[in-house]
């Protein structure tokens, strides 16, 4: 009697991660797991719930997830302060499931409020019929030939979960209310389809993140790599017609890759815009200051700072930028204010 | 004899945006040219019924889509002007945007006309939003937001020590130069010289932008050229009288043909100052 291998695919919960992947390539399974690298695709059974008891599916919603279950994620790493940060490595002998949105690999610190990571038990890693591994990358967008011209309005912050999300999606919902067809992107990150469904829900023209670009995460990924897929996304939205894009850079200014963007001329050639999210006063101008040694001053600051007038009118007088709630975001004649100057090309030096 | 009818159509529609509810009838003539959409916005009469009747013939004429929309008093006690207390702004943008989606001529810029009330929205409508504008054509406004800043706003662009004011200045501020690069029409009638309750009064307004609607229309020119020009831009905006015209739209339309000027092609544009 033959066993078909990939019988256990069949049932598998497919993550968020591996939305793009064409199951019919798939032809095979391996356990070379020290040979993985980030972005192949590896089948891996729940062996003991943590931190994640649900995972993201490919379809858009959540799923609770059980001992035994089987699910197709991504290798890769994870640069979470609030949670985890994992290495895409896989131990054959159980890995993490460092993300909801698919990512599998090897937890090195967790935020002491949370719990361990999810257990995983490595099952195979996917291979097509030739019997090479299956990569995100086959799957990210094509090169497109469009120069990607469109402005960008670039939302950086001070740490996860300082408000860079809403703030991009309110960004998005002005400028669509004031006329604008707007790509709402994530530039970098750990793919979850949680930013990806709130930016999607504002009538947003297009809706795409790196994992478009073929990356499950941008943690650990060279610089030029992360540009390259930066310039994907902003080539395709300027093919799909958009004539603005908003894009949220993840994570805090001193994270590893988003700090080499803020210092990189990249971002300053491709920057018509910038939004600073950040939770109080203080760190509003340690935010401002460092944008300031990078020759960057945004136009607005937001996040969980705007929420009370008083730490907004500390920010305000601390470094004389307004201060905009999440409803001014929202608004078309505020947005409108980042369109035409981004239009207009007057950016301010810092 | 033979008289072909008619086969216009008037639809109505109502569009919900965040800051309320907007009915509007859509005048679609039987033959379409390639002229941009109208928005007529009536004044503080509120006579959106008179004006789809007024403007009917016109559409018809000139093979544009004339959509009218009406601020009813209950929902909207105010809407000459973007504020707190109401943003017709928000809604006009929604009644574009759902009108785009079943004709792309909304997608583009729209030519804008309003009457009194409806001329202050108009002009405040596209310093806000001037890519969504083609030609602005402003009749017989009671007071203008000057483009520069000689008045706190809402007069002028001027700051006061109020956020909110200073909030709506940067905003305006920002869209100026798009605004003064807009073709604009701006029509008073010869007789509009009352000053009744209707015209807002008050000192400084009196001083900066004039006693009557006819030396307002005038300042409002003036300054929009001067502030165009301040910023290198060749200003496209006319001043054009209606001879024995009050503060009657009707009496505009039917007698000084204010509803031909408005729906004509507009002439040729001028190249940019350098």
């Amino acid at each position: 009697m033959t066993q078909d291998v990939l019988a256990p695919l069949t049932t598998a919960k497919w993550t968020f991660a591996t939305r793009r992947v064409d199951h019919g390539l798939i032809g095979g399974m391996d356990t070379a797991f020290a040979a993985a690298r980030p972005g192949d695709l590896i089948l891996a059974q729940v062996e003991s719930l943590g931190q994640h008891q649900r995972v993201q599916l490919s379809s858009g919603r959540p799923s609770y997830i059980y001992p035994g279950d089987m699910i197709v994620l991504a290798c890769g790493a994870r640069y979470a302060p609030d949670q985890f940060e994992g290495l895409a490595e896989i131990d054959p002998d159980g890995a993490d499931l460092l993300a909801g949105g698919g990512c599998i690999g090897r937890m090195v610190a967790r935020n002491e409020r949370i719990k361990n990571a999810t257990r995983l038990l490595p099952v195979g890693r996917l291979l097509d019929d030739a019997g090479e591994p299956v990569n995100l990358d086959r799957f990210a967008l094509p090169p497109t030939d469009r120069t990607n011209d469109i402005p960008v309005v670039f939302v950086l912050g001070t740490a996860m979960n300082s408000g860079k999300t809403l703030a991009t999606a309110q960004l998005a919902l002005g400028l669509r209310r004031a006329g604008y067809k707007v790509a709402a992107l994530k530039g970098t990150g750990t793919g979850a389809f949680g930013d990806f469904n709130e930016y999607s829900d504002t009538g947003a023209h297009w809706v795409a993140d790196f994992t478009d670009a073929g990356m499950v995460t941008t943690y650990r990924e060279p610089l030029a790599r992360v540009k390259d897929g930066l310039n994907l996304l902003l080539g395709h939205a300027a093919e799909r017609g958009c004539d603005i894009a908003v894009m949220e850079i993840a994570d805090g200014l001193f994270q590893r890759e988003t700090g080499a963007l803020v210092a990189d001329p990249w971002l300053r050639d491709r920057l018509s815009g910038l939004v600073f999210a950040c939770g109080d006063a203080v760190a509003a101008a340690g935010g401002v200051a460092e944008l300031a040694r990078h020759g960057l001053r945004p136009d607005a600051l937001t996040g969980i700072l705007s929420c009370s007038p008083m730490a907004a009118a500390e920010a305000m007088s601390a470094t004389g930028v307004p201060v905009l709630r999440k409803g001014d975001l929202a608004d078309p004649a505020e947005a409108n204010v980042f369109a035409l100057r981004a239009f207009a090309g007057t950016r301010r030096a810092a | 004899m033979h008289r072909p009818i008619s086969q216009t159509s008037i639809a109505r529609l109502r569009v919900a945006s965040p800051s309320g509810t907007l009915p509007a009838r859509i005048i679609r003539p039987t033959i379409l040219s390639d002229l941009r959409p109208l928005i007529v916005l009536h004044g503080i009469s509120r006579n959106a019924d008179e004006l789809v009747a007024l403007f009917t013939p016109e559409a018809e004429r000139s093979g544009r889509i004339v959509v009218v929309p009406h601020f009813a008093q209950r929902r909207w006690p105010h809407f000459q002007r973007p504020c707190r207390a109401a943003r017709p702004d928000q809604a006009l943008l929604a009644l574009l945007g759902h009108l785009a989606v079943m004709n792309p001529a909304f997608a583009g810029p729209v030519d804008l006309f309003g009457h009194s009330g409806g001329a202050q929205l108009a002009h405040r409508f596209a310093m806000l939003y001037p890519h969504k504008v083609g030609r602005l054509n402003l009749a017989a406004a009671g007071w203008y937001c000057l483009p520069d800043a000689s008045m706190t706003y809402p007069y002028g662009l001027g700051g006061d020590a109020t956020p909110g004011a200073l909030c709506w200045a940067r905003r305006h501020e920002q869209a100026l130069p798009a605004y003064l690069r807009l073709g604009v029409q701006v029509f008073v009638g010869t007789h509009d010289t009352d000053r009744d309750d209707s015209l807002r009064q008050c000192p400084d307004l009196d001083r900066i932008q004039g006693h009557t609607r006819i030396a307002r229309a005038g300042t409002y020119v003036e300054r929009f050229r001067a502030a165009a020009r301040a910023r290198g831009i060749l200003p496209e905006i006319t001043l054009i009288r209606l001879p024995g015209v009050t503060h009657n739209v009707a009496q505009a339309i039917r007698q000084a043909h204010l509803g031909r000027l408005v729906t004509a092609g507009e002439p040729p544009r001028l190249a940019a100052a350098s």
